[in-house]
């Protein structure tokens, strides 16, 4: 459904001042830096797959769906999406996909979610009878009933993403892409748009690329990652292949009411690090081999705990473990 | 395109309507700078009669033709008059994922309607004109059959001017000041005889940004003040060509955003 | 003093945008060209009918043009009725500093920074048009700097009070859009007050509107007496009581009401 071949993409930054003058002046000269924002990126993607599509911030995430989605055209390699080339077919592909960015809204502003969704089946040519079952079914998963008829402005972040899904899907396309959709929403908000990008990818067979930044989101959703960093691809494989390759540690950081005592416990299978600090311990584990439990089992033996966290790897660290 | 913009017409009528009261003071208000503008331009009439030829009947033409166009033009393209948003905020990549052009898409995606206020402030000034002439004497009916063409010509000109405008902004990123000097300046220019004005001031009126056409070079002709009748034609002429001109731009600035981004 | 450190902060804030408000001069000069057209249009071999000639209407026009930068190019309602909307007025009401000159000393190192690179670029542009002549007269400049920084005010008393009715109102673009208006009709901007027909020429002289644009350039153009400045001076008392007077009453209805 989705395919890149040695797909590239080079911006010319041109030195430019500030403000108007500089702009002008930016517009005849000549001096500019190269820089390489996708270098070489190939992939294959079926129909129906879940990707996440995963790397640092500016490691050319947002350029490579620019570049599937028909926004920006490649400097080398080549896209099909669909079957269509976004750059030479951009209505073709406009038509088979559906696009979210998860930072700002495709909806009207100052119209009511209905209004929006109204004005997208005009644009997308969709007959009445096809609309309507479409509103029924994201309706169903989505709840859109209790916010239809509130001005898209109202919306809460949660609310908006849920139109902007249906939005996106309305015209039922086989190929989504997805720029971060859950960033900023609360974890009831993120465990519904979970369940329903599940669903629609389970049952309707939709090819999804999404990227994002929160971990959750791939576990629970993504049978595969491409992992790039500085605009190459690292890894093409599953979440396992992820983890076996770099160990993925979680952090586990005990407050103890007094300085613990830590026993010789570390020739534990998974744990890879404990670093003391005062009556603050910070044990890295690898959550294949170890669970939370048996740790928690463990700790309570050094001393009395107050606070216990665990913290997810981020994606930074992911990235940093890679080298 | 059609259904798709009547329902877009529909809909925003009803988000406007949300705010009637702020929708009604703006409707009043817009326009109301160009209306004080005028009458103290006919304090100035009335004491000196004329200017350059004109009295302030004539220049009334001039002055309700030129604001009402800018503000149709204002009317149904708000959005490509506020075309830096898109590129600053980086909005305009939502455009290109949807099966339409995004010219379409700009201009049915909203239409300001407090700017009918300034219509109809501008036609106001037409009409009173108009009486104004007919009581001294003059023949106003081809003056009256001209009146939508220049209308329309006006609009599609202006709109030209601000679609080439905005299509800088694919360079420059941003366009507020550039209208100033391509919108703005010019359209006040031409609510008064271009013959007032300095060569070099009324070459660029006839060329690059052609404001001569909309008003004054027909009216002339119809206020009997010089030209031939083809002054009723090359409007009609030269708003086809700076319309082609613009979209022409328009594609090519796409085109940069195509292999730049923003 | 803290409100200096406010004009000296807003003013170097305002500095970044210098180079494009530098072009910028160059495309609002234009209009300042456009009216003195329609004066040369006018006044074209009529000179013997109009108590001006065309050159000093053209120099009238250029320091109206200039004047506008400082006197009426203004935030809207100085600002105040965002604060209002977001709720962040009751902070800035509950410093420990006058919220009046708070604000007024904000916008004026805005004015400070209009006068260098606005007013000062737009009459060399204008002047250059229009031809340049300064007054012969010393104490000319004395009066002319007094009006100047009268009409300064008296502009930005204006718009604070348009801003401090949003307490009241929440939506003050209306009243914006009508004081402008008042501004540009009354004050002089295209033509000198007194030239406005009937009963109006004679009371815009004695309304605050004209001691903002019309006053002190004719003060300047040597055109009109030095005791213009009394009117301007009695209008100053008289707007910045009425502005102590509604900031009192926001104050107390922020705090009966929590804003």
């Amino acid at each position: 459904m989705i395919e890149a071949y040695g797909l590239g993409k080079t911006f010319r930054l041109t030195k430019s001042g500030k403000g108007m003058f500089g702009a002008a002046k930016a517009l005849f000269s000549r001096a500019y830096t190269e820089v390489k924002a996708v270098e070489q990126v190939s992939f294959q993607i079926k129909e129906g797959e879940f990707v996440g599509y995963i790397g640092p911030n500016g490691a050319g995430k947002s350029t490579t769906i620019k570049m599937l989605a028909g926004i920006l055209h490649p400097s080398r390699g080549e896209v099909k999406v669909a079957g269509y080339s976004p750059q030479e077919q951009r209505k073709e592909v406009a038509k088979r996909i559906g696009v979210v960015f998860g930072q700002r809204t495709q909806l009207w502003w100052d119209l009511p979610v209905r209004d929006s969704l109204e004005i997208l089946q005009a644009m997308y040519r969709i007959d009445d009878a096809f609309y309507r079952q479409a509103l029924l079914r994201y309706d169903d998963l989505l709840d859109l009933q209790e916010f239809m008829d509130t001005p898209v402005r109202k919306l809460s972040l949660g609310q908006r993403m849920r139109a902007d899904l249906a939005a996106a899907l309305l015209h039922n396309p086989p190929v989504i892409f997805l720029d971060e959709p859950t960033i900023g929403l609360d974890v009831v908000a993120k465990k519904k748009i979970r369940e329903f990008l599940q669903q629609i990818n389970r049952v309707e067979k939709k090819t999804i690329l999404l990227t994002t930044h929160d971990m959750d989101d791939i576990e629970q959703l993504c049978e595969r990652i491409i992992l790039i960093n500085h605009g190459k691809v690292v890894l093409d494989g599953t979440l396992r292949q992820l983890r076996e390759q770099i160990g993925l540690p979680s952090v586990m950081v005990i407050e103890y009411r007094d300085e613990p005592s830590v026993r010789d416990a570390l020739p534990w299978q998974g744990v890879e690090k404990v670093e003391q600090e005062g009556n603050q311990l910070k044990i890295h584990f690898d959550k294949t081999k170890l669970s939370a439990p048996q740790i928690l089992a463990e700790i309570g033996r050094w001393g009395e705990p107050v606070d216990i966290q665990i913290k997810e790897p981020e994606m930074e660290d992911i990235i940093r473990m890679m080298y | 395109m059609i259904w798709l913009y009547r329902k877009l017409i529909l809909a925003s009528i009803r988000a406007q309507m949300q705010y009637k009261l702020n929708f009604l003071t703006t409707a009043a208000t817009t326009g109301l700078i160009m209306v004080i503008d005028f009458l103290v331009l006919s304090a100035i009439l009335q004491r000196f009669d004329q200017v350059k030829g004109w009295d302030i009947y004539e220049v009334g033409v001039l002055y309700g033709l030129a604001s009402a166009s800018m503000s149709l033009y204002r009317l149904i393209a708000p959005e490509i008059h506020d075309f830096e948003r898109y590129i600053v905020y980086g909005d305009f990549d939502q455009l290109l994922t949807r099966p339409v052009s995004p010219l379409t898409l700009l201009l049915t995606r909203n239409i300001e309607l407090a700017r009918i206020g300034g219509i109809v402030q501008g036609i106001a000034i037409l009409v009173i004109s108009l009486y104004g002439l007919h009581q001294e004497g003059k023949n106003i009916v081809w003056l009256l059959a001209y009146v939508p063409v220049s209308l329309a010509v006006g609009t599609v000109i202006l709109f030209s001017v601000g679609l080439a405008t905005a299509t800088i902004g694919f360079w420059t990123g941003q366009i507020k000041d550039l209208q100033t000097f391509t919108l703005y300046a010019p359209a006040t220019a031409a609510n008064y005889p271009i013959s007032l004005y300095p060569g070099w001031l009324k070459l660029l009126f006839y060329t690059a940004i052609p404001v001569a056409f909309m008003n004054y070079m027909p009216m002339s002709y119809l206020l009997d003040k010089g030209g031939s009748w083809t002054a009723l034609l090359m409007p009609l002429g030269m708003a086809a060509v700076v319309c082609w001109m613009a979209l022409r731009f328009w594609k090519y600035g796409i085109h940069h955003y195509h292999s730049t981004g923003s | 003093m803290v409100y200096w450190r406010i004009i000296r902060k807003s003013y170097i804030r305002n500095l970044q945008y210098r180079i494009a408000h530098l072009i910028n001069n160059v495309a609002s000069a234009i209009f300042g060209f456009v009216y003195m057209a329609i004066w040369f249009g006018v006044l074209d071999g009529r000179a013997g009918s109009s108590p001006y000639d065309q050159q000093t209407m053209a120099q009238y026009i250029t320091l109206t043009q200039c004047l506008l930068w400082v006197t009426t190019f203004h935030t809207p309602g100085l600002g105040i009725q965002n604060g209002v909307r977001t709720g962040a007025v009751s902070t800035d009401l509950m410093r420990p500093i006058s919220y009046f000159l708070y604000v007024m000393s904000m916008e004026f190192g805005k004015v400070v920074y209009s006068f260098f690179y606005r007013f000062i670029p737009v009459g060399l542009i204008l002047g250059s048009i229009a031809g340049f002549s300064f007054p012969l007269q010393l104490q000319t400049y004395l009066w002319f700097l007094l009006s100047l920084l009268f009409s300064v005010y008296l502009g930005l008393l204006l718009f604070y009070i348009t801003g401090i009715s949003s307490f009241w109102t929440t939506e003050i673009r209306w009243s914006h859009y009508i004081l402008i208006t008042l501004i540009f009709g009354l004050g002089g901007q295209m033509i000198p007050v007194e030239l406005l027909p009937g009963l109006l020429g004679k009371l815009s002289l004695y309304l605050p509107f004209s001691g903002i644009l019309y006053a002190p350039a004719m003060i300047f153009l040597e055109r009109i007496d030095p005791d213009v400045i009394v009117m301007q001076a009695g209008w100053a008392m008289v707007l910045t009581l009425t502005a102590l007077f509604l900031t009192a009453k926001a104050r107390r209805k922020v705090e009966v009401q929590g804003g």
